[in-house]
């Protein structure tokens, strides 16, 4: 054999070998979480890149929060304020409802705690796989976030977070194909799971009951179950309806109640502390 | 191997690195070419022993840490590619540059269905002309990168 053939035969071989460990490492990332030590790392040893390219959406941000008018100001300031009158009124009659809530809950014996702890994050701008919906917030293991804990922006739900590091955590919005969140009508009281289809203008709910009670405008909360989402978080609003007679199920569109393509201020809610208390 | 000299080449993978996450406008988004392969095409043409099956792998996993996709998925597309390439590359060097480009777009579109095969796997729909359409822009780009990243080598007097 020549030198070239021996060159190339230790060429052939090298790739099987690597092809083999990137099949390895994509079966063992999808089935099981081994490698999000691995993941979390070179993530971690990336994230200047992240910041980086997060510059020019923050400069342009700040730019024109620099340059806004006095007259603005003055304005942002007055709607704000009577914002927060109104904000503070309605929290009044929440305090009573609280306190009501807390003793009717202490009468029944249930152990759950009403206020959630949260961190407030920011979304980096910085584009991800395209096909799915993930998004980045400039929070990480440094400041408490987890694995798992669930995601809300001023009006709803908006997801999970599924990878973190130090500085960075990545987010699954509800939206996703992948992803699923059990939800419960707040009218009826019926229970279902909302998918994501990849669009984020609605969840879909498959396989209710065609005699389940629901109509169009239909509030959708957070039920609880499976743990990962804390209850009575406001998720969707039903946006139609259509019937599936030949299977006797409804599937429901769900508009989702968080802007999910538009909000750069979002809150992480800490799971464990909400769980169990008193 | 650690060279000062190589630092370009580290260099030209983190401004490939930046492209791929730079925010872009949603309906930019199946026609964004893949920088990071056709880097990786240059330079394990034009270097074949500094740049190989090992970088491509690295790539790949940075890659795949970012866009948040499954790890190894890119690497797996960029091994396959950079070995077509590390055994096909001496004939392709003497081609003009409107030829070479008609062979990286073979290569992209092998990148791609590599890609997005395993996407499917996993479960999502990929819309058909992304598949197309994001190798053909990068194999338009090839001509650009090749001298941009020519006259970088020769400054850096790499060979």
């Amino acid at each position: 054999m020549t030198h070239l053939q021996k060159q190339a035969r230790g060429a052939t071989i090298q790739a099987l070998l690597l092809i083999s460990i990137c099949i390895g490492m994509m079966f063992v990332d999808h089935r099981y979480n081994h490698l999000e030590v691995v993941r979390s790392n070179i993530s971690l040893a990336l994230s200047p890149l992240r910041y980086l390219v997060n510059l020019p959406e923050l400069g342009s941000h700040w730019v024109s929060e620099w340059f806004k008018s006095h007259n603005e100001l003055l304005n942002d300031n007055k709607t704000l304020q009577t914002r927060g009158r109104i904000l503070n009124a309605q929290l009044q009659r929440m305090q009573v409802l609280q306190a009501e809530n807390t003793r009717l809950r202490n009468l029944l014996s249930s152990s759950r705690k009403l206020t959630d702890e949260v961190i407030v994050a920011e979304l980096l701008s910085v584009d991800q796989n395209p096909y799915r919906q993930l998004v980045e917030i400039n929070k990480g293991t440094n400041d408490g976030v987890e694995i798992g804990q669930a995601i809300i922006d001023d009006f709803g739900v908006m997801g999970q977070v599924i990878h973190t590091n130090r500085f960075s955590s990545t987010i699954i919005l509800i939206s996703d194909p992948d992803h699923a969140i059990p939800v419960q009508f707040i009218r009826s009281g019926v229970r279902s799971v909302a998918f994501g289809n990849g669009n984020t203008d609605h969840l879909e709910l498959r396989f209710l009951p065609a005699t389940a009670d629901i109509q169009i405008g239909d509030e959708l909360v957070t039920s609880g179950l499976g743990g990962r989402f804390p209850t009575g978080y406001p998720v969707a609003t039903v946006a139609s309806i259509s019937e599936d007679l030949a299977h006797g199920f409804l599937s429901v569109l769900a508009a989702p109640k968080a802007r999910l393509d538009s909000s750069r201020e979002v809150l992480v809610i800490k799971i464990g502390t909400f769980s169990k208390g008193e | 191997m650690l060279k000062l000299k190589h630092l370009v080449i580290y260099l030209s993978f983190i401004v490939g690195l930046l492209l791929l996450i730079l925010p872009l406008p949603d309906w930019v988004w199946h026609y964004r070419p893949d920088w990071l392969a056709l880097i990786l095409i240059y330079w394990s043409m034009a270097l074949p022993k500094y740049v190989g099956l090992w970088t491509a792998l690295i790539i790949g996993l940075l890659a795949d840490s970012l866009l948040g996709t499954l790890l190894g998925q890119h690497s797996l597309a960029l091994v396959i590619i950079t070995y077509l390439n590390l055994n096909l590359y001496q004939r392709i060097r003497v081609l003009s540059l409107v030829q070479q480009s008609v062979y990286v777009f073979g290569l992209l579109l092998i990148n791609q269905i590599i890609v997005f095969w395993m996407d499917g796997v996993m479960g999502l729909t990929i819309p058909v002309q992304a598949v197309f359409v994001a190798p053909f822009i990068g194999a338009l780009l090839w001509p650009f990168v090749f001298i941009i990243l020519r006259d970088i080598r020769r400054k850096a007097m790499l060979n």
